[in-house]
């Protein structure tokens, strides 16, 4: 028998329809960069230019294709906000799991370190890392998973507190079941509905905080990225001269990007809350 | 030979409060013995703590005073080897008897994880799940089926035959069937005295219902103020 048919499915709503093409297009402007690209991003045109067939959103003051750099400039973006918050996910889980399930001092070990995190002010430790290191975007993904778990593993830590006490754990520890076992197969299955929106917005978060540290000019000035690409429209005379063009279009990927993220999430709650209904 | 859970002197506490520490004493030197083919029936209203001493018995719970003897051996004190052994005769049935299964795990997953715990090779897990169905008198249609999607007397069968499935000595039933309605409870306390007679397993049938308790144990004990009186 074909167990499949048996399982609730909900029928995506709308809203949720239109986050999930937006961002699924984002995701494959990113990887099909070079074919749906006009141009190599570094090639150089005349400067300046107004859009045009040639050059849809003109070109900036080196003279590069600005719709180029914008299809791959989502490339680093995306790599930031994933990598970040999949780093930050995944030490949030992992700890607020540890902590839930066993209780007692390794709960106390845990959640001091989580609070130790909690009091580090993180943006401007990032601006003063990404200041004083290397400017690397793969070490900002790094710097902000290593600092973002904190609050899902607050979060994961209360689920498992309130998991770990269900009659299916008791069940599993009585039945001979190892601690990871249940911890990986009880009880994280049971809280993937909290991980998954907190990661999502962690994507969400990290894009905006990488923006707002290119914006500052603290970014990998080698590398194209939506927020590089507004830092230097402000600084090369973009905003000055209005060309809209310019700053413009990064901006609106970014708020797009960021916006199906946050309504992909609030489905993803929606539907589990529905589905929890159902049962 | 015969083997035997034997509680001696159990007592539990339990404190609360960060500075000025509040005690709650909830059982009180209690000691008991249970034996293979026999049903030893546990009353008391509740809170009374009589979950709390099936728990200590099953090793779900540590006791603040006494010992459990797993034939003749305290269990705190078993290496790895006998705790898994006494992990695997002496078990748990649970009173939620949706509660008692994942939510997020089909029965046929839940039944294949016990299977896999027993190391029992892949390949018989599939005709293993059916047996298992079939003795607890279950359509094999529920094995695509989850926990919420099944009623409770169905599910209170799996969680039992998932139990079964280790062979276990004893069994601690904690109210197995007070949420099930009543033409399902008479059928269930038919199954449980059916598997005691062919397996010879030993109960400890905790619940509140007398006719029940009357109906299945050999011997009443009533749990009141933490300690344990035989019935009159």
């Amino acid at each position: 028998m074909n167990c499949r048919h048996i399982k609730n499915r909900l029928l995506p709503t709308n809203t949720s329809l239109c986050s999930l093409v937006l961002f699924l297009s984002f995701l494959l402007m990113a990887l099909l960069a070079p074919v749906i690209a006009p141009y190599d991003p570094y090639i150089r045109f005349e400067p300046y230019r107004s859009p045009s067939l040639e050059h849809l959103l003109g070109t900036n003051d080196l003279g590069n294709d600005i719709f180029s750099e914008l299809i791959y400039s989502s490339r680093v973006s995306l790599i930031v906000g994933f990598g970040a918050a999949l780093m930050a996910t995944i030490i949030g889980t992992v700890i607020g799991l540890f902590a839930g399930y066993f209780k007692g001092t390794p709960d106390e070990i845990l959640m001091g370190i989580t609070d130790i995190f909690l009091m580090i002010p993180q943006i401007p430790l990032i601006i003063i890392l990404a200041a004083f290191l290397m400017p690397s975007f793969y070490l900002i993904a790094l710097i902000m998973g290593s600092l973002w778990w904190t609050s899902t593993a607050r979060v994961v830590r209360s689920k498992a507190l309130q998991i770990r006490e269900t009659s299916f754990v008791e069940a599993a520890r009585s039945l001979g079941f190892s601690d990871m076992h249940i911890i990986f197969s009880d009880i994280l299955p049971n809280i993937v509905h909290v991980i998954t929106p907190k990661f999502l917005m962690a994507i969400a978060s990290a894009m905006i905080a990488e923006s707002s540290i290119s914006f500052l000019g603290l970014g990998d000035p080698t590398a194209k990225s939506w927020g590089m690409m507004i830092n230097f429209a402000f600084i090369r005379g973009g905003f000055i001269n209005d060309y809209w063009w310019w700053y413009l279009p990064p901006g609106i990927c970014i708020t797009l990007f960021v916006l199906s993220v946050v309504l992909i999430s609030y489905a993803f709650e929606e539907s589990e809350e529905a589905a929890l209904r159902i049962e | 030979m015969l083997a035997s859970l034997k509680a001696v002197g159990i007592g539990k506490v339990y404190e609360s409060g960060l500075i000025f520490k509040s005690q709650k004493t909830i059982l009180q030197n209690i000691s008991l013995e249970l034996e293979e083919g026999q049903t030893l029936g546990l009353m008391g209203v509740s809170g009374s703590g009589k979950t709390t001493l099936g728990k200590i018995l099953a090793g779900l719970e540590r006791p603040t005073a006494g010992r459990v003897l797993f034939g003749g051996k305290d269990i705190q004190r078993l290496h790895k080897k006998e705790f898994t052994l006494f992990r695997r005769q002496v078990q748990m049935v649970f009173q939620d008897p949706e509660g008692s299964l994942n939510p997020r795990k089909s029965i046929e997953e839940a039944i294949h994880d016990v299977l896999g715990l027993l190391k029992i090779p892949k390949g018989e897990w599939r005709e293993r799940s059916l047996d298992l169905l079939e003795t607890m008198g279950l359509s094999d249609e529920l094995l695509c089926r989850y926990p919420g999607q099944i009623s409770g007397g169905q599910n209170q069968r799996v969680a039992l035959g998932r139990v079964l499935l280790l062979n276990p000595r004893f069994m601690i039933l904690d109210e197995p069937t007070s949420a099930l309605d009543l033409s399902v409870q008479a059928q269930m306390l038919s199954l449980l005295k059916d598997l005691q007679r062919d397996r010879g397993l030993g109960y400890l049938l905790i619940s509140h219902q007398s006719d029940v308790v009357k109906y299945m144990a050999h011997e009443i004990f009533i749990l009141e103020e933490g300690r344990m009186k035989p019935m009159s």
